[in-house]
């Protein structure tokens, strides 16, 4: 049987583990919370922008953009990646990384030139461990992506795409599904192929509209503003996911810790229990002993 | 006084959802003001100040591009961002400035480029200046 005392140091150090990993839930929790908040908040705008979009197509406008197109030969292509800055969020980095790479081997062997851009210090470390440099690397995103940050990188997206400089963009994050689930997902951002999420949204003004200037200049900025939005909800997506995973990933790890602070108390007890007899029974030995 | 609703929504936030008399917009090509019952009408949006009119108090904000929509005697703005008018960087705005004049316009589409960051510069470093008037 182990030493008592060795036992009850290790339960002492698995408590204060427990102690850690308890907080960190509940901080993952307050900022699962505020990020989720912030990703509501954003769909108020994604909803109108549809709206618009909706009002266009009903006004009899072809929607058609230089965006929206695919190009026949792309030369240069992106792949953009979202991961954590922190880890101990159990599969959440892993899962992208795991995405990202074979996407990136099959991009490659399609495009002749493509640029990978990392987001998040784990992306960058774990990729950089598989021997994939990264071209570009961003760690300024936390869980609270701000629009102007996200606003800049997709204006450079969409001038180097514009100016021909970008063919093709695609963006690993892990999409947030519901509270009990969320995965490594990679989408194509550009060309965009569709507008808005939901086509089908109900128009409010029939269409009796004014369009100033004219639908088809609104359209040239519906566009852009829509990939901006679909990329920043890959931002807010990323954000929300991570919470989550360490929201799960700290509570289990917590209850782990319980239970193997229940396990070690037993077999103190135990220990403690045996080193007790062993010394009555030397106490009676010695009684025995003497008496005779 | 005629009242319509008011919405200003960023990819952030709803910045604004209130009642107002009257509202003026910055459009692509000037400014366009809007009272209650106006007919519908969906408008691109430049860089400049946006005025609301809510029971007699004027608010002022400044508005990145976007668009605003007039339905139903509700008007909702869709903008990339709006600051306060009294919260506006002009200093930033005026080194984005310099920074854009500097920017090469060989092509058209790089000329495009250009000219909307002058605008942006121009329309913020428009809105601080009448703020600190």
């Amino acid at each position: 049987m182990a030493n008592a005392r060795a036992l009850d140091k290790r339960r002492k150090s698995i408590r204060n583990i427990r102690k850690i990993t308890r907080t960190m839930e509940l901080i993952a929790t307050a900022r699962f919370k505020k990020a989720m908040d912030r990703a509501t908040a954003a769909t108020a705008y994604t909803q109108r922008i549809s709206q618009v979009v909706a009002d266009l197509a009903q006004a009899g406008l072809q929607v058609s953009h230089p965006l929206l197109e695919a190009r026949d030969e792309p030369e240069r292509g992106m792949l953009l990646v979202l991961t954590a800055n922190r880890g101990l969020c159990g599969g959440y980095n892993g899962g992208v990384i795991r995405a990202s790479i074979p996407r990136l081997k099959e991009l490659r062997e399609a495009i002749p030139q493509v640029n990978l851009e990392v987001s998040g210090k784990r992306g960058i470390a774990g990729l950089k461990f598989r021997g994939i440099k990264a071209d570009r690397t961003f760690t300024q995103f936390d869980d609270q992506p701000g629009f102007d940050e996200v606003e800049a990188i997709a204006n450079r997206y969409l001038d180097a795409y514009i100016t021909g400089e970008l063919d093709r963009l695609d963006v690993c994050y892990t999409r947030f599904i519901s509270i009990a689930k969320q995965e490594a997902v990679i989408e194509t951002l550009l060309p965009l192929g569709t507008l808005g999420d939901s086509p089908k949204e109900e128009s409010r003004g029939e269409s009796t509209y004014e369009f100033l200037p004219s639908a088809e200049s609104i359209l040239e900025e519906v566009v852009p503003t829509s990939f901006k939005i679909k990329l920043f909800k890959c931002f807010l997506d990323a954000a929300v996911s991570e919470q989550i995973a360490r929201m799960v990933a700290m509570k289990s790890a917590t209850e782990n810790a319980g239970e193997m602070i229940k396990q070690l108390s037993m077999t103190y007890n135990r220990a403690r229990q045996s080193q007790i007899t062993g010394e009555i029974m030397e106490i009676i030995g010695g009684v025995e002993a003497l008496n005779n | 006084m005629a009242e319509f609703q008011c919405v200003i929504v960023t990819p952030e936030a709803t910045a604004i959802d209130c009642m107002a008399e009257f509202i003026a917009v910055p459009l692509y090509d000037g400014e366009k003001g809007i009272g209650a019952h106006h007919s519908p009408m969906i408008g691109r949006l430049g860089f400049g100040e946006l005025r609301i009119r809510s029971r007699g108090k004027e608010t002022r904000h400044y508005v990145d591009g976007g668009f605003v929509q007039v339905a139903d005697n509700v008007v909702s703005v869709l903008t990339n961002r709006a600051v306060p008018a009294g919260k506006v960087d002009i200093d930033s705005a005026r080194s984005q400035l310099q920074d854009a004049i500097k920017l090469p316009s060989n092509t058209e589409d790089l000329q495009q480029v250009r000219e909307r960051q002058i605008q942006q510069a121009r329309g913020q470093i428009h809105v601080a200046r009448r703020a600190n008037e």
